[in-house]
C-alpha cells in the first residue's frame, strides 16, 4: 500500500469551496475551477473538459453521496501547482459508492434500451481527466480526486 | 501565477498615441502602464488614448495607477481619453471622478474623432 | 397542492489563500452563486467589484500581507437579497474609518492615490460595513438587494 499523494504541501495554494447539495450549484464549482484554470494557462478545450468533469463529480456527490439532502455539503478543493491542477470533490457519504460503480463501462447500445439512461458521469470523468482516483474523504464521505495536467 | 494578466502596447493613429490595455488592470499593471505612457510622451504625444480591451477586472489599485497618469498628463499639458470600457467600468470611472479628467468614449473610432474635433 | 416549506437559506463558503490575485477566483465564484439566485447582470458586476475590493482589504490590511494566511468568504442567498461576509485573521484591526478623499486631492499629491476601495464598495452595494467578529479577525459584510424599488 502506498500513501495517497498529499495535496497540501506548504507551498500549495488551495481553494476550498463548500456548496449546498442541490442541483444547479455545481455551476458555482465549474465557474470557480475554470476561473483558476484559465489563469493557470489552460487552453479553452481543456477548461471545457475540466468543467464537464467537475459538473459530473459534483452532481454525483449531490445525487448519490448526499442523496439530495440539501443540508449536506459538497466540498470542492482546488490545488494549483506549477504543472497541474488537482481537484477533489467530497460528499458527506450518506450513501457509499461501491467499488464496481467507480469504473463503469457504459455502452450506448445498452443505454438505449435501458430505463435508466444515466451512469455516464464517472465514465466521462475518467475519459476527460488525466488522473482519477476514488477514495474516502477525511470526513468519511466519498471523494474523487482528479488531476489535469498543464501542457504548455 | 495569478498576478500578471495584462498586455500593454502603444501605437499611433491620426496624431493620437493609443495605449492598448488588454486584460486585468490591477496593482501589477503599474510598471507596464507607466512605461507605455512614458514612451508615448517621449515621442512627443499630445493626445493619449487608453484603449481598454477585454478588461473583465479593473480594481481600485488599477484606478490609482490611472490617477497617476492623469497627474502626469496635467503636468505635461497633454489630453487624455479612455475607450472600450464596459458599462460597469464607465460607471466606476465616473464614481471615482476620473471622468472629470478624461473623456470617456465607447470605442477607439469615436475617441479618435473626438480628439480631432477638440483639436480643430 | 403543497406549499413549499421555508427551507434554510442556501449558502456557499469559500476559502482562498491570502494573496493578491486570488480575489479574482473569489469574484468568479460569488458571481456564479449570484447568477444562480437570479441576480441581474449589472448587479453581478457591482458585486464582483465590491467583493474584489473587500478581499484586497482583507489581504493587504486585515492579514497585513502575511503569507500563509487565508481569506474566508461566506455568501448567503435570501428571498430578496444576497449577503456576503469576508473574514480575515485580524493581524491588524481594520475598522476602515478613513476619510473619503476626492480625486482632486489625490491629483495634487495631497492624498495617497490608493484607498478608494471602501468608497467604491459603499457606492456599489446597498449595505456595507464591518461587523463584530468574536473569533478575532475583521469581518466585513456587504448586502446586495436583487431589485431596488
Amino acid at each position: 500500500m502506498t500513501d495517497p499523494p498529499s495535496d497540501n504541501g506548504p507551498a500549495e495554494r488551495v481553494i476550498e469551496l463548500r456548496l449546498p447539495s442541490k442541483l444547479g450549484y455545481e455551476k458555482v464549482a465549474m465557474d470557480t475551477a475554470s476561473s483558476l484554470a484559465r489563469r493557470m494557462g489552460f487552453v479553452p478545450e481543456r477548461i471545457e473538459a475540466l468543467r464537464t468533469a467537475i459538473a459530473e463529480a459534483v452532481t454525483n456527490a449531490i445525487e448519490h453521496g448526499n442523496a439530495h439532502d440539501s443540508e449536506m455539503r459538497v466540498l470542492v478543493m482546488l490545488t494549483a501547482r506549477e504543472d497541474e491542477l488537482v481537484v477533489r470533490v467530497a460528499d458527506e457519504g450518506r450513501k457509499q459508492l461501491g467499488q464496481e460503480q467507480t469504473a463503469p463501462t457504459p455502452r450506448i447500445e445498452e443505454a438505449l434500451t435501458r430505463q435508466d439512461k444515466g451512469g455516464w458521469g464517472i465514465w466521462l470523468i475518467r475519459e476527460l481527466m488525466d488522473e482519477v482516483e476514488f477514495t474516502t474523504a477525511p470526513s468519511g464521505g466519498n471523494q474523487v480526486r482528479m488531476v489535469i495536467h498543464l501542457e504548455r | 501565477m495569478l498576478d500578471d494578466e495584462l498586455s500593454v502596447s502603444t501605437r499611433e493613429r491620426d496624431g493620437v498615441a493609443i495605449i492598448d490595455l488588454v486584460g486585468d488592470v490591477t496593482t501589477f499593471a503599474e510598471e507596464k502602464i507607466n512605461t507605455a505612457y512614458a514612451q508615448a510622451t517621449g515621442q512627443g504625444a499630445r493626445h493619449i488614448l487608453l484603449n481598454f480591451r477585454q478588461n473583465d477586472y479593473i480594481n481600485s489599485a488599477g484606478i490609482a495607477i490611472l490617477i497617476g497618469i492623469v497627474t502626469e498628463v496635467n503636468r505635461n499639458n497633454q489630453k487624455l481619453a479612455v475607450s472600450g470600457l464596459s458599462q460597469h467600468f464607465q460607471k466606476i470611472f465616473r464614481m471615482v471622478g476620473l471622468a472629470q479628467y478624461a473623456d470617456i468614449y465607447q470605442d477607439e473610432e469615436e475617441a479618435v474623432r473626438g480628439f480631432a474635433a477638440t483639436a480643430a | 397542492m403543497t406549499l413549499q416549506m421555508a427551507t434554510s437559506n442556501p449558502f456557499i463558503e469559500l476559502s482562498v489563500p491570502s494573496e493578491l490575485g486570488y480575489e479574482k477566483i473569489a469574484r468568479d465564484a460569488v458571481a456564479a452563486f449570484a447568477r444562480r439566485l437570479g441576480c441581474d447582470r449589472e448587479r453581478v458586476e457591482d458585486l464582483k467589484t465590491a467583493l474584489s475590493e473587500a478581499c484586497i482589504n482583507a489581504i493587504e490590511h486585515g492579514n497585513a500581507s502575511v503569507s500563509g494566511l487565508r481569506v474566508d468568504i461566506q455568501c448567503t442567498g435570501m428571498v430578496d437579497r444576497l449577503m456576503v461576509e469576508v473574514r480575515d485573521y485580524g493581524v491588524r484591526r481594520y475598522p476602515g474609518d478613513m476619510p473619503v478623499v476626492g480625486i482632486d486631492l489625490k491629483l495634487q499629491g495631497l492624498a495617497p492615490r490608493r484607498g478608494m476601495g471602501l468608497m467604491m464598495i459603499s457606492q456599489l452595494v446597498d449595505e456595507a460595513g464591518f461587523t463584530e467578529n468574536t473569533e478575532g479577525g475583521n469581518r466585513f459584510r456587504l448586502v446586495l438587494y436583487f431589485r431596488r424599488s
